[in-house]
């Protein structure tokens, strides 16, 4: 298994005790959104209907598999584990934030084009979360978005939606 | 005689122009992101996907094999420099490689990595191209319920060799053969799972799927973190090691060799657990193993040769069954299949160019690593430099259009972004995102060998034991599983390196092993490795 160095490294270590470790009814959540997906799966599968193992409908491997995510969802439910892991924290926010803005890059490429919301986008990321300075900053948002539209839309002819600002130039 | 041949075409394949620049390209990139604390080869493989659909096949397997080898040697630098693994298999490359730049020699610790990842490489290269022609000719004899049970093993063995908690691992794993099936039905073509989305009618796309698990996970997983990035002061001389040095480290070299290659081939080998093994053997072989954690150099050799031999055979599995063994060559799996090409045991004849020509485009790039490792090591270390914000702001802009030009659509750019939130989540609750990946790759074949093994036997599971192949690997599941209720209670035995009783063998080595779990710790302290 490839992972991460991080997790590399909590595997390695053994000895670290940590709060979040302690807080077991937190990590019930995750198991009982996997049973809820495996219970609603379960029902899904046979309503597109099964057929028997001679003639297997197209229901009947989507049932197998989530009737594992059924029964492991439950293991996991009772024995929810104690292994270390990375504590929820105030900059989990900042995910939440960083997440919206990519969701409103999207809209706006569907409606005004690329060069508009990547350059918002690169502002946002390079200034607030990388913390350039306004030169690097300014240059960057504005050089980055232009050269990938040249690179994506003029020589690898990707279609993209009609750009407001750089289709009136380019 | 043939084999021979075979590789004399794949060389002229490999020698091509263009297919030379894409080794070239593939080695700096996977060097880079090895020194780069931002990027793994995982991620970097997720967000290169979408551009190798442009390109020719066997061009694009090249590049990618490439970047999957050259991480292993990059990966080293910062390891031994920093204290930093750049990606998780040069975690042990800490212990010993740390110490030895403290005393003053970086440059041999970076010079022993290099000499040993390539002889481990070319090792592990030479058994691919002897070795796979052989077992395909074995594999083209099996029947759909031996690639039942082979594929139920790969991601058995994945999922209980992986680094996280194994009941996670198969409820992901089954997460990912339910999302696999989303999409038409392979043998009647009706909707499953859809929604009414005309979009969904294809199933998820690989690609975004990957893309956001791997590589915008670990992209917003950076807002998370705010340590500063290190400067390295160490100055590196003397590369070329000593011929001391050399009679140190060789027999470890030796052992590393064949032990990542072995462990390569089983599926869920490749990387971390090859060098933790080859460290674990090592110490074990000493005749002083308290040297062990202050700059030992076999502590360096070893691991770094295994899990360059490693990555280099566990090609066998992919190339030769269609069974990628762990994350990395699963992406690489997606990619052959976005090229309309299914990897198997025909994969030899039906492609012979591509198969051949990606075997010898691994010895041209393994000489390639040498040579940009040892005299050009300071260059990679300069990429130090680049600051992680501005990485992460162009690699986000790069995924999201990247993943839009596969389909020309914005619904992709949003399945990309679920599943990086997913991914993210994922991490936060402690469940490994690879078998969920292995098992979305390994889903619509799996459902279709199982499929064609019911209508041969006429619904009856009794084929999965009366078939030789399928009975004799469901036998070895089953000792497996065996072993790891009931292994547990001969601790007090030396810990076996392979299949330890807990969650993975990262564990057995670090119970049985002092210094790497003080390593870890100390490890844990100063990381400040941002993925």
């Amino acid at each position: 298994m490839v992972s991460s160095p991080v997790t590399a490294i909590q595997d390695v270590q053994l000895k670290r005790t940590d709060r979040a470790g302690r807080r077991i009814a937190g990590r019930r959540i995750a198991p009982l959104v996997l049973f809820a997906l495996g219970a609603v799966a379960t029902v899904g599968s046979i309503r597109l209907e099964l057929g028997t193992l001679q003639h297997p409908e197209p229901g009947l491997w989507p049932l197998i598999t989530a009737l594992t995510i059924v029964f492991s969802s439950i293991v996991i439910l009772v024995r929810p584990g104690a292994e270390t892991l990375e504590p929820w924290t105030s900059k989990s926010i900042s995910v939440a934030t960083g997440v919206s803005s990519l969701c409103a890059f999207i809209v706006l490429f569907s409606l005004v084009g690329f060069f508009i919301p990547a350059v918002l986008m690169m502002l946002l990321w390079l200034r607030v979360y990388g913390g350039e300075s306004l030169r690097t900053t300014i240059i960057l948002s504005l050089a980055g978005p232009l050269v990938l539209y040249v690179i994506f839309d003029s020589l690898l002819g990707v279609p993209f939606p009609r750009d407001l600002l750089l289709g009136l130039f380019l | 005689m043939d084999t021979l041949s075979n590789l004399g075409n794949g060389f002229s394949i490999a020698f091509d122009p263009t297919n030379l620049l894409f080794v070239f390209i593939g080695v700096v990139i996977g060097t880079a992101i090895g020194v780069l604390p931002g990027l793994g080869p995982t991620a970097t493989i997720a967000l290169l996907l979408p551009i190798t659909y442009t390109m020719d096949p066997t061009a694009s397997i090249i590049m990618l094999a490439g970047i999957y080898y050259g991480s292993m040697y990059g990966g080293t630098i910062t390891s031994v420099l920093l204290r930093l693994p750049g990606e998780a298999a040069s975690v042990v490359t800490t212990f010993d490689g740390y110490q030895m730049t403290k005393q003053g020699r970086a440059g041999t610790a970076l010079g022993i990595a290099a000499i040993g990842s390539f002889i481990g490489g070319t090792v592990a290269i030479i058994g691919l191209t002897f070795m796979a022609p052989f077992l395909a000719n074995i594999a083209l004899s099996m029947g759909p319920s031996a690639f039942v049970a082979l594929m139920i093993m790969g991601l058995f063995l994945v999922t209980s060799l992986g680094t996280g908690s194994a009941i996670k691992s198969i409820c992901m794993a089954a997460v990912g053969l339910l999302l696999a099936t989303v999409g038409q039905d392979p043998i009647n073509g009706s909707a499953r799972f859809t929604f009414g989305q005309v979009p969904l009618l294809g199933g998820l796309d690989f690609v975004a799927v990957a893309m956001g698990l791997f590589g915008v996970a670990e992209l917003i997983k950076t807002l998370e973190q705010t340590e500063k990035a290190q400067v390295i002061k160490t100055k590196i001389k003397n590369i070329w090691p000593s011929r001391k040095d050399m009679k140190e480290a060789a027999p470890a070299i030796g052992r590393g060799s064949i032990l990542g290659f072995f462990i390569g081939i089983l599926p869920g080998g490749g990387g971390v657990i090859s060098s933790l093994a080859s460290y674990a053997t090592e110490k074990k072989l000493a005749k002083d193993p308290s040297r062990f954690g202050k700059g030992a150099i076999e502590g360096v050799a070893g691991p770094e040769t295994a899990n360059n031999a490693s990555s280099s055979s566990a090609f066998i599995p992919l190339l030769v069954l269609g069974i990628p063994s762990n994350v990395v060559l699963a992406m690489i799996f997606g990619a052959l299949l976005m090229h309309g090409i299914t990897p198997g045991p025909q994969l030899m004849t039906e492609h012979s160019g591509l198969f051949w020509g990606v075997i010898a485009s691994m010895y041209v790039g393994n000489l390639m690593l040498l040579i940009l490792n040892v005299p050009l090591v300071g260059v990679f270390i300069q990429m130090l430099r680049v600051r992680q914000g501005i990485l992460v702001a162009f690699s986000l802009l790069i995924v999201l259009i990247g993943v839009y030009s596969l389909n020309n659509t914005s619904f992709d750019m949003w399945v990309v972004l679920a599943f990086g939130v997913l991914g993210w989540i994922m991490s936060k609750t402690g469940f490994d995102p690879g078998p969920l990946v292995l098992a979305f790759v390994l889903g619509p074949i799996l459902e279709k060998s199982f499929r064609q093994s019911m209508l041969i036997s006429g619904g009856s599971l009794d084929i999965f034991v009366t078939d030789p192949a399928s009975a004799i690997i469901f036998a070895a599941i089953l000792a497996m599983i065996g072993f790891k209720i009931f292994g547990g209670r001969f601790k007090k035995r030396p810990a076996p390196v392979l299949f330890s009783s807990g969650s993975g063998s990262t564990d057995t080595v670090a119970a049985t092993d002092q210094t790497v779990v003080s390593g870890g710790v100390e490890l844990e302290k100063s990381s400040n490795t941002p993925m």
